[in-house]
């Protein structure tokens, strides 16, 4: 599939990515071929396991800063109310664990969706 | 090129602002406020724009904003706030702390580009504009500080001294008149009242210029009658003024007028030409007269000798030349140093570096504050400070309380294997593991309570190689003890090494001098130390 179909498959928004980066998809593809190498999630994992809130809380927080830029809008709302779950280090909310859960799903979904596109 | 440093944790998040400024601009990226407090520090005035997120481990966005408030590194120095915190509460705080623009996810490549640019160009023209205001205002200011500096020389010219009392004068009220600013709120003195009371000071004794050349030089006693022509001087300067036929209402004029006439009045109505009693005398008329007094004393005289410093300041103190308030005395007191370095000649608050400073605080006021001259300065001595280090491979540190930063020399940090810049030292953990907790703390302690009068202080520094048997490597111990400590002859051997380690403490300016930071240097102890023994360490202060 190409990219602009990949986006659809996840609840992204191509139109508006490629529009943000003055038109160049070749921009927007460069940066969502490296997403899934990035480290922030695989830190996201470790750390919220580890029950290291202050560190999970900075990672989810630039995994939705990296969503935002890229336009995956769905695993954006996850990460974002993960992040406010998290936001007080000390008590995190009840549910953080199963919006981790959601987060893991839906950027689970998002890699698969990328590692299809055709190069 | 212009530079742009991008602060960010995300190394994804600083390629996309990087790819997205293009390659308009030479980009730094730091990885957290931490790197980017030591990149600015060592170069700040090579950067044009600061990209800062918020969020970050080992010091956030926020925090660095408080170093550069802290260091005035923002008046030169435009920050934008790039974070996923869209919340009002942070960007309010955000603008608060100082940064100029803010710009929100998800990046867009042309909102980004538009606003750095505007950002940019709204600093470096500001700039301009500033160093443009302060060059005129220094040009038009000195001018009119050389008119007054020759009337005041024609006035003393007749009275056959040098003019150098009223140079004196201006010089012992600008710093009494600082010292009462520090001491009490009570007269509402700002650095604009401080300029012009100096400024003035030059004509008091303007009327001079009436008194006949027989009895402004005479060498003996004057009789009644001469003296009451004498005092005439300050009726006759006041109205010299006041007859002006222009000007009348201008502050410098209105001020030239009171010191004028109101010079000899005294705390106790005993003065002359009205007998004004405590503050019914204006206040620059009281410095002036005290300052016009410590001159007179600690001056020869075609009447009288030269008293020294201390017996001026007794006589004064004791009432015995005159009635003064009790806060003036107080400020002679304290600021007793300052008068006497400048009595002395060895300091000369030089009427051009004032005009200067009062410039640029005139811009401060106004929000234009261009430091950037004066960074390039400083920029220019580490520049310089670095080449001879390097040439003599001269371990040496610097330590500022403001930013909490010590910066140690290249050659001091591979000897000691530490980063060259360390925020925080005594919590450092480098250093904690090579001098420990305590021995950190006993410095910091020592370096504080050095006194400005002697602050210098020596230990010794002993660099042990530590080779284990079994291994082939070896590294080195570091160890300070007391200079007064003996036992560098017991280990003198091969692997063991001693240096002098002399520190210097570094104050304020200003009184009353206010502890900001030590600077220190390793010296081998026999060979060059043999030399700095004949240094009288006071020289170095």
């Amino acid at each position: 599939m190409n990219l602009h179909e990949c986006y659809n498959s996840i609840g992204a928004d191509y139109d508006s990515a490629v529009k943000r980066m003055c038109g160049k998809e070749s921009m927007l593809a460069k940066f969502v071929k490296k997403f899934p190498a990035d480290p922030t999630y695989t830190e996201l994992v470790t750390s919220f396991q580890n029950g290291d809130i202050a560190t999970a809380f900075r990672m989810v927080h630039t995994l939705k800063g990296l969503c935002l830029n890229l336009g995956f809008n769905k695993l954006q709302n996850s990460s974002s109310e993960l992040t406010e779950a998290l936001r007080n280090t000390d008590t995190p909310a009840a549910n953080a664990a199963e919006l981790f859960e959601v987060v893991k799903k839906d950027y689970e979904e998002t890699v698969n969706a990328i590692n299809a596109v055709d190069d | 090129m212009e530079r742009i440093l991008i602060v960010d944790d995300s190394d994804m998040n600083r390629e996309i602002l990087s790819d997205m400024l293009g390659s308009e601009y030479n980009i730094v990226e730091a990885a957290n406020g931490k790197e980017a407090v030591a990149i600015l520090n060592e170069n700040i005035t090579s950067f044009s724009l600061v990209l800062l997120d918020m969020v970050m481990p080992e010091m956030n966005g926020m925090e660095v904003l408080e170093v550069m408030e802290k260091n005035g590194w923002l008046n030169d120095l435009p920050v934008i706030m790039v974070s996923a915190e869209n919340s009002s509460d942070v960007v309010h705080s955000a603008y608060e702390l100082g940064v100029t623009e803010y710009i929100c996810r998800p990046f867009d490549q042309l909102i980004v580009q538009k606003r750095c640019r505007n950002v940019i160009n709204l600093y470096s023209k500001q700039k301009k504009l500033a160093g443009l205001v302060a060059d005129q205002f220094y040009e038009r200011e000195k001018d009119s500080r050389l008119m007054i500096d020759i009337l005041a020389h024609i006035v003393e010219f007749r009275n056959n001294e040098s003019g150098l009392h009223v140079i004196h004068v201006q010089n012992y009220t600008e710093i009494l008149l600082k010292q009462l600013v520090e001491l009490t709120d009570k007269y509402d003195i700002d650095s604009d009242n401080i300029s012009l009371i100096t400024k003035t000071a030059a004509l008091h004794d303007v009327g001079k210029i009436c008194i006949p050349d027989e009895i402004l030089n005479k060498p003996g006693r004057l009789t009644d009658e001469e003296f009451k022509i004498m005092k005439s001087h300050s009726a006759v300067g006041s109205q010299m003024l006041a007859d002006l036929p222009f000007h009348k209402e201008e502050p410098l004029v209105k001020m030239a007028y009171a010191i004028a006439r109101w010079h000899h009045e005294r705390w106790d109505g005993r003065g002359y030409p009205d007998g004004l009693t405590g503050d019914d005398i204006p206040i620059g008329a009281q410095v002036v007269s005290l300052a016009d007094v410590y001159d007179a004393l600690t001056s020869e005289r075609c009447y009288k000798k030269a008293f020294s410093h201390a017996t001026a300041l007794e006589m004064i103190t004791k009432g015995e030349c005159g009635q003064f308030n009790p806060l003036l005395i107080e400020c002679l007191n304290i600021a007793s140093e300052s008068m006497r370095l400048v009595k002395e000649g060895s300091t000369n608050p030089q009427t051009d570096y004032d005009v200067r400073e009062f410039a640029s605080d005139l811009l401060k006021s106004d929000a234009l504050y261009s430091s950037n001259r004066l960074l390039h300065l400083l920029e220019y001595e580490k520049m310089k400070n670095r080449f001879f280090e390097g040439i003599t491979g001269g371990c040496s540190f610097e330590y500022t309380t403001k930013s909490k930063m010590l910066t140690v020399s290249a050659n001091a940090a591979k000897v000691l294997g530490v980063s060259e810049t360390i925020i925080d030292p005594v919590h450092n953990e480098e250093l904690i593991a090579i001098f420990g907790k305590e021995k950190l703390r006993e410095l910091k302690a020592k370096f504080r309570s050095l006194p400005p009068e002697n602050p210098i202080v020596q230990y010794n520094f002993h660099i042990i190689e530590d080779t284990k048997p079994n291994e082939q490597a070896s590294s080195n111990i570091f160890r300070i003890t007391d200079a007064s400590d003996d036992d560098i002859s017991c280990s003198s051997n091969a692997n063991h090494n001693v240096y002098k380690l002399i520190c210097r403490a570094a104050f304020t300016v200003s009184e009353p001098q206010r502890y900001t930071g030590v600077i220190g240097k390793l010296v081998p102890a026999e060979s060059e130390y043999g030399i700095m023994k004949e240094v009288d360490f006071n020289e170095l202060t």
